[in-house]
């Protein structure tokens, strides 16, 4: 059995992690690898600095009676 | 957020016909379909991708010089990330708007697409690279 790359691994984790698609167990290993590597720590803070930026690129005034609905909807859960 | 749209997305079939929410998305996906026109030449879907997750960031500082990340991400304009999302085949859009932007999981953008799930992560995944890979050209065209 081959041993894994951890920056490797990582790189390969960070998209699911920011879609919060990992289970429990890599979301921990994602977690620990960022916080002893600062070379990944770097590169996980562009990514998810870069999902802010592709938000607000498409950022599309919502119709204020649907942002009502929601809001309702919120309250309700 | 992410609970609300997953909220609204489960009652779609009571808030349905004419809801808002799905005009909301398709008014988004629509406004980057009639933009893309332009640079949509310039990605053929055949093009080779680059590798790896992390080499716009790589590209960035190594053509900055600059190796703080808030930095490099400063090299990013707005207008750089409408023209490369609008430059990204929409297929592959389409899905990255719905997890990206909508925040739904791939679950739900499987149904709301009517493709099976593994679809929605590979168009993620190639949606991602090829919007990197615009990102990289427009930053280092800019200078």
């Amino acid at each position: 059995m081959s041993e894994v790359d951890p920056c490797d691994w990582c790189e390969e984790a960070i998209q699911p992690y920011l879609d919060r698609d990992l289970n429990e167990t890599d979301v921990e290993k994602v977690k620990q690898h960022l916080a002893a590597c600062s070379w990944c720590e770097k590169r996980f803070k562009f990514e998810s600095g870069l999902r802010r930026l592709v938000r607000q690129a498409v950022v599309e005034p919502m119709d204020p009676a649907l942002k009502a609905k929601l809001a309702a909807l919120r309250l309700e859960l | 957020m992410q609970e609300t749209y997953a909220r609204a997305f489960r009652s779609w079939e009571s808030f349905t016909p004419g809801t808002n929410l799905r005009a909301w998305l398709l008014r988004i996906l629509t406004n980057l379909n009639i933009d893309r026109g332009r640079r949509a030449q310039r990605t053929p879907d055949q093009q080779p991708l680059e590798e790896g997750d992390y080499f716009l960031y790589n590209r960035l500082e190594a053509t900055s010089g600059e190796t703080d990340e808030e930095r490099i991400l400063e090299r990013l304009s707005q207008d750089h990330v409408a023209e490369a999302l609008a430059a990204v085949p929409h297929d592959f859009r389409d899905v990255l708007v719905l997890v990206d932007i909508g925040e739904f999981s791939y679950a739900e953008a499987a149904q709301i697409l009517d493709i099976p799930i593994g679809t929605v992560m590979s168009r993620l995944h190639r949606g991602r690279r090829i919007l990197k890979q615009q990102l990289a050209e427009l930053a280092v065209e800019a200078g």
